[in-house]
């Protein structure tokens, strides 16, 4: 990784970060979700500089193929009215501006403290974010989480079926 | 190299992006892709540790808050469409009342 990651991660940071505020600041929501893919797409990309290629698979597939057509049709299901006349942020949004910067304060603690808290890993040591060392992991340190996460899935399937389902008696 | 650094701040200013449209946004679905945003930056700083590190635990620690993503996805936007038959519009304003 030389000069030219680097430039290529400033690049994709800069980008993810003007999708991220077109995306909640867009009048129409449709639009906000097409900024949101272009997100999730700039954050793969940091994801393979970072070496974790499964990882920017899964976002990919998961998050921008999946998570995001699924808000994207949700949002055709649903037949908003028009939402360009009416105001986008509500009215104490000053408030959550000065939220928001507050949170932004930690880009301070973050310029060089974690290097210098966390050692790098020694140079010789085995690269994580294969496939194989993903998979052994999964299967037997987060063997538990794995299976609570299939659980989570199948009572938020359930639950989606049982809040969406219309009901025919009062 | 990426510095892990510049990967927590620009973890953090997602965040805070997503924080800012999660309060002000009227829309609910608007706020749902805001958790959405901060959730993806979650996984950006978590991925910056792994390859720190040289560690796989943050990369399989991603693929659940994925996992919970998809969940909290599916179960919100339920919760949005069984709101948006008692009510005209998603607008996070009009409710009120926890039950009608």
């Amino acid at each position: 990784m030389s000069t030219a990651g680097l430039v290529v991660f400033y690049y994709l940071a800069a980008a993810s970060i003007a999708s991220a505020i077109l995306a909640i600041t867009r009048h129409k929501p449709i639009h906000s979700l097409l900024w949101v893919l272009a997100l999730f797409l700039h954050v793969a990309g940091i994801f393979l500089l970072v070496g974790a290629e499964f990882l920017a698979a899964v976002q990919v597939i998961v998050y921008a193929g999946a998570i995001l057509v699924f808000y994207l049709f949700f949002l055709m299901l649903l037949d908003l009215p028009s939402e360009a006349s009416a105001p986008r942020f509500s009215a104490h949004w000053p408030v959550s501006v000065v939220a928001g910067l507050a949170f932004a304060t930690l880009i301070w603690y973050a310029r060089d403290i974690p290097a210098a808290l966390v050692p790098p890993a020694a140079a010789g040591a085995p690269r994580a974010g294969n496939l194989a060392t993903i998979g052994k992991a999964l299967f037997t340190e987060f063997a538990v989480p794995f299976e609570i996460v299939s659980l989570v899935l199948l009572s938020a399937i359930v639950g989606a079926v049982v809040m969406a389902t219309r009901k025919t008696e009062p | 190299m990426v510095p892990v650094g510049a990967c927590l701040g620009l973890s953090a200013v997602l965040f805070a992006i997503g924080l800012f449209g999660f309060l002000a946004r009227r829309n609910i679905i608007l706020m749902l892709v805001s958790v959405e945003i901060m959730l993806t930056s979650v996984n950006v700083s978590l991925a910056a540790f792994s390859h720190h590190l040289s560690d796989v635990r943050g990369q399989v620690i991603a693929l659940f808050v994925i996992a919970v993503a998809a969940g909290e996805a599916a179960i919100g936007l339920g919760l949005v469409l069984a709101l948006s038959r008692n009510k005209q519009g998603v607008n996070v304003e009009d409710v009120t009342h926890l039950r009608w």
